[in-house]
């Protein structure tokens, strides 16, 4: 049986910055390090918290919408995370703006580990229509 | 053991970084998250349904992730990953077959209190010349690895 989808609708005009969410937690493993340093083909690649996409994580736990397609993103490196440990991630809602007609959200995200160490600051903006990507790129 | 000194002057550009995409690497990217179910990155239907577009495509995060790459070669670990920055505009879709080649170039030095800030211009062109994304980075280079002033 498939679950009710209980997140709420996002209604873009509704949306407060500033809206904090919920903690996340996740356990950072040597196996998510190696296969992540296996997809960017970069051994020595030291942030794999980049694909674990953090700072929309607890945006698409809580609300449903059409989808999003990255237009931007800022990234700041402070501490490279060590594989076994927890890393705790507070995210929240930056800004939101209307560009050319389209709708964007901004999140950012500030990762630390379990003793303490700042991990990562990152920033992203994400148009809202996401066909946006085939109307203007085609297939 | 002597210091090492690393020397940095607007209009340095940084050795380009070329990456060879394939469906294989984006399925590691986003599974390396535990990401198993289908997205618009690992799965052409959704794709069609979420984007539009007749295949997949690479998140942008690969992209950012090449530009870390390239800033960190750069610079070195010891100074990137620990005073690095990178904002990236994602511009064009990144597919599967694509060859991307990140390049930069020095666009800025200036003091700041414990080193010199040196920003980076950088650009990301697939194999037809394309530009797919767009920014700009930085690293704080540590006094002690500058030249001294005389």
């Amino acid at each position: 049986m498939v679950e009710a989808d209980t997140r709420i609708l996002l209604d873009w005009d509704a949306l407060e910055v500033g809206e904090t969410f919920d903690t996340y937690e996740y356990l950072l493993t040597q196996e998510m390090i190696d296969t992540y340093r296996k997809g960017v083909m970069d051994p020595e690649a030291s942030f794999p918290t980049i694909s674990h996409k953090v700072d929309v994580k607890q945006y698409n736990a809580k609300y449903r919408d059409a989808g999003s397609v990255n237009a931007r993103c800022a990234f700041y490196c402070y501490n490279p995370p060590i594989g076994g440990k927890t890393i705790t991630v507070r995210a929240w809602i930056a800004d939101k703006y209307l560009r050319r007609g389209k709708n964007y959200i901004v999140t950012e995200a500030v990762s630390v580990d379990e003793d303490g160490r700042l991990i990562d600051r990152v920033i992203t903006h994400e148009l809202k229509q996401p066909t946006e990507v085939g109307k203007k790129w085609g297939g | 053991m002597g210091r090492l000194v690393r020397s940095y002057e607007v209009g340095d550009e940084l050795p380009p970084l070329v990456k060879e995409m394939t469906q294989e690497a984006i399925n590691l990217f986003e599974g390396s998250a535990g990401q198993s179910g289908p997205s618009q990155f690992t799965d052409e239907e959704t794709a069609r349904e979420t984007l539009g577009t007749e295949g997949t495509v690479a998140s942008g995060r690969m992209s950012l992730s090449f530009a870390i790459e390239l800033l960190r070669r750069h610079f070195g670990s010891d100074v990137f990953n620990h005073t690095g920055t990178v904002d990236l505009r994602f511009l064009r879709p990144v597919r599967p077959g694509d060859t991307i080649t990140f390049s930069g170039t020095v666009t800025g030095v200036s003091r700041e209190v414990n080193g010199s800030r040196v920003s980076v211009e950088i650009k990301a062109e697939n194999q037809r010349g394309d530009t797919t994304g767009a920014g700009q980075g930085s690293a704080v280079v540590p006094n002690a690895y500058l030249p001294q002033d005389e």
